[in-house]
């Protein structure tokens, strides 16, 4: 039975935390290195003690996420940061909404693309990870206060230049 | 901005992320200052709206290939790889039929011939674990009452659907079988008789669960005690001379403002078949009702199915109520159902944050349509199975359904460590999201299991009425490994035993005489009046080793008819069901007497409404011509 509960554990925790991984790794290693990270770290979760993971399932995989992200940017020399706008578009969305929620979408992108690389990851972290401050904090080794102010500078910074968007995007999130 | 929005409280506090300390003086500054409200009110649009945007993911994924890499890492390599492949085939064979049962009986149902047709359907159907014996299987259901009594001992192959039959104290003294505490066999009934206007199908009526939808005035916990068990015996109205035992049991009650943090975890079914008005609207209407309840102690995420699972909603603070409830509002039906994935997310979602001492459950609602392929389906069981192990329970909702897929979902609410209720108006909401509620989310004790012994002097015979699917091995009594059924606060258990005094005439008894060995002598305790002890095992909801209560049991009525309305009214139940099942071990009871036993039992508590309910179903059940 071991195994089944394995590979369901493993399934499970894909189907709920593959995304917002890929993401993270993305603002840390760029959108090409992103899927290798991110196998690594599914990888590391299979060969793992399930005790040690249970319990804080994502903030140990955003951990390990992080630290095989530093490995090959350290191997690797410098590699790109974040740059999505040009890439960003939302394939699956209808026609009538598309143009908008790509502006929109585009905006919210760029906006992240202003934030230092640390507010960046806390805000993927938070909203994209759903992590708690507390899980931060150990993902991104500081401490929880310092977490609260990056959050809470991040997000001032994030309204401000979303401000002048914030007409269009009430009317992109009221469409269907 | 003003001076507040500088400090990083503002944001910790939309976040929900302050100790309640904290929390509670943030919010005195909140009650005094329009523009840190209006800050707040800025910081959660920001914060909602990177949440949204963010969900709203990009082509980001891994490729098949990396997916399959990992996929193949999950299992260490094992040598009984083959046999788990034989297993899962095993189970993935009844879903198989499962389904194509579904799909046949999707056209138009003529539903007063559904009845006869009900009987034929192969109780593979009912049965995962019978993947084995199909053949068998058919056979004991064709005439079941024959064959029950050689399957008595073992329950995997006991036919479940057929009545207990009455066992001989001489040759097994024992009775073995797990509490049950789902209500869906009773709404279901009241749907056939008061919406569809005819009898329901025999397999729909599980006695235990018409006993259990109400609840009986059983003796109040004292502090620290989880239960109380209390019996009653008096004459069986439907079968002279018999007596009838009722054992009862009450969880303690948990008040609202002591109920454990919750972490709930709605998983809806969003699939095309859920567009109709006894689905997802009132689907809807149930959760909102829940969330209402729900305070800044507990969590709630949704997590929908349909053609692609998701995320609707992260743990969100029910202090957040109104992002939970337009969450709500806006879930849309469309798409075919993908129950797996969905449950898979749903069960992640709920470890991730599970609340350590509190209630940690996920919630799914769906109409049973799960039309996925077979490999989905075997892994979906697996998954229930394990994860029951894992502190998160399952509580299952039912809408709109029909009796085949609720067995699905009964038996998935069985391996879930879970509850099953079949919600067929907002009414029946009401009783399990706003009076019952606590009930629903708070499990006070798991795996709780009962064992009677009777007492060779004084009884010939006994049946247990009801629970034929409950039924357990003796020897799983004391196996701390052995799943049972689990109970929330202060819900009331019964279960009934008829019992054949010594020396009287067993019905339908099949088993001769022993031709080899001759009783052995009693022990000085079968001298005493007592008829019989009552034995409870059970776990505390963390617990790994089980508790045990015993409590003898005597005859002591002094005047016959005089048991209590509660006594009276489960017997009017049981008499009911076996009058719907057509049970061979109905005796003599009628709609008549029935009607009777139930009006005398309506008492004065605060069940009367419901009880009253029951009268107008034997009335209406009646004039439908029951047998």
């Amino acid at each position: 039975m071991k195994d089944v509960e394995d590979r369901a554990f493993v399934r499970s925790a894909l189907a709920a935390h593959e995304r917002p991984l890929l993401r993270f790794a993305a603002s840390l290693v760029g959108r090409a290195h992103a899927a290798d990270v991110v196998q690594d770290t599914f990888l590391a979760l299979c060969k793992a003690d399930r005790d040690e993971v249970r319990g804080h399932l994502a903030a140990w995989l955003f951990t390990v996420c992080r630290n095989r992200a530093l490995d090959l940017k350290r191997t690797r020399g410098r590699l790109s940061e974040l740059r999505e706008e040009e890439e960003m578009e939302s394939p699956d969305s209808g026609p009538a909404s598309r143009v908008e929620r790509q502006q929109a979408l585009g905006r919210v992108e760029r906006a992240l693309s202003g934030l230092s690389p640390e507010q960046r990851q806390a805000v993927i972290l938070k909203f994209s990870g759903g992590l708690k401050y507390k899980e931060i904090a150990e993902v991104m080794e500081l401490s929880v206060t310092n977490v609260g102010f990056i959050l809470h500078s991040a997000l001032k910074a994030l309204r401000t230049q979303l401000s002048d968007a914030g007409q269009e995007l009430e009317i992109v999130r009221s469409a269907p | 901005m003003n001076q507040s929005s500088e400090d990083p409280r503002l944001t910790a506090y939309a976040l929900g992320e302050l100790e309640a300390d904290e929390r509670a003086a943030f919010e005195a500054r909140l009650a005094e200052d329009a523009e840190l409200r209006a800050e707040l009110e800025a910081v959660r649009r920001t914060a909602e709206l990177l949440e949204s945007e963010l969900a709203r993911s990009p082509e980001l994924a891994l490729s098949t290939a990396q997916r399959q890499t990992i996929e193949q890492a999950a299992p260490a390599p094992k040598k009984s790889r083959k046999l788990r492949w034989r297993w899962a085939l095993a189970a993935a064979l009844p879903l198989l039929l499962a389904v194509g049962g579904l799909t046949m009986r999707s056209a138009p149902r003529d539903v007063q011939g559904e009845r006869g047709e009900q009987d034929e359907v192969p109780p593979v159907l009912y049965d995962l674990r019978r993947a084995d014996e199909p053949s068998q299987a058919l056979a004991g259901k064709a005439k079941g009452e024959k064959k029950e009594s050689q399957g008595r001992f073992d329950t995997e192959s006991y036919d479940k659907y057929s009545d207990n039959p009455f066992i001989r104290v001489a040759v097994d003294p024992r009775s073995t079988f797990s509490i049950d505490v789902d209500t869906a066999s009773y709404s279901m009934v009241r749907r056939f008789l008061l919406q569809d206007g005819a009898l329901p199908p025999k397999g729909a009526v599980r006695i235990e669960e018409l006993l259990n939808y109400f609840s009986y005035e059983y003796p109040a916990t004292r502090r620290d005690e989880v239960f109380t068990v209390s019996t009653e015996v008096d004459a069986a109205p439907w079968a002279k001379g018999h007596r009838l035992v009722r054992i009862g049991i009450k969880a303690k009650e948990v008040p609202a403002a002591d109920r454990p943090a919750s972490n709930l975890v709605f998983l809806i079914d969003t699939s095309g078949s859920m567009n109709e008005q006894n689905k997802l609207p009132l689907l809807k209407r149930a959760f909102k009702l829940l969330t209402e309840q729900l305070d800044r102690r507990d969590h709630v995420s949704i997590v929908t199915y349909a053609g692609s699972s998701g995320l609707v909603l992260p743990p969100t603070s029910a202090d957040r109520k109104g992002e939970i409830l337009a969450a709500l509002d806006q879930l849309d039906a469309g798409g075919s159902t993908n129950g797996g994935q969905g449950i898979e997310l749903a069960y992640a979602t709920a470890a991730e944050h599970l609340v350590r001492g509190g209630t940690n459950r996920v919630i799914l609602a769906t109409d049973g349509d799960f039309n996925v392929g077979v490999t989905s389906q075997s892994a979906l069981v697996d998954l229930i199975e394990n994860k029951a192990k894992s502190g998160v329970f399952l509580s299952v909702l039912g809408f709109g359904m029909g009796n085949y897929k609720d067995s699905t979902l009964e038996k998935l609410a069985d391996k879930g460590n879970g509850n099953y209720a079949y919600i067929d108006d907002f009414a029946e909401a009401k009783k399990v999201f706003g009076e019952q509620v606590s009930g629903t989310l708070v499990t006070v004790a798991k795996d709780v299991k009962i064992q009677i012994e009777l007492n060779p002097k004084q009884v010939e015979a006994f049946r247990l009425i009801g629970y034929e699917n409950r039924v357990m091995a003796h020897q799983d009594f004391n196996d701390d490994k052995k799943d049972a059924g689990d109970i929330g606060a202060g819900h009331t258990v019964t279960a009934l035993y008829e019992l054949v005094p010594a020396g009287g005439k067993v019905p339908g008894a099949s088993v001769d005489d022993l031709k080899y060995q001759e009783l052995g002598p009693l022990k000085p305790a079968a001298g005493s009046s007592e008829l019989l002890t009552v034995k409870l095992r059970y776990k505390m909801p963390d617990g790994q080793t089980s508790q045990l209560l015993e409590l003898p049991v005597r005859d002591e009525r002094e005047s016959p008819g005089s048991a209590s309305p509660d006594f009276r009214f489960a017997a009017a139940v049981a008499s009911f069901g076996m009058l719907l099942r057509d049970s061979p071990f109905k005796g003599d009871a009628s709609y008549e007497q029935t009607l009777e036993l139930a009006e005398s039992g309506v008492g004065e508590g605060r069940d009367v409404a419901a009880r009253r309910e029951l009268i107008t179903l034997v009335k209406k059940a009646e004039s439908l011509g029951g047998k």
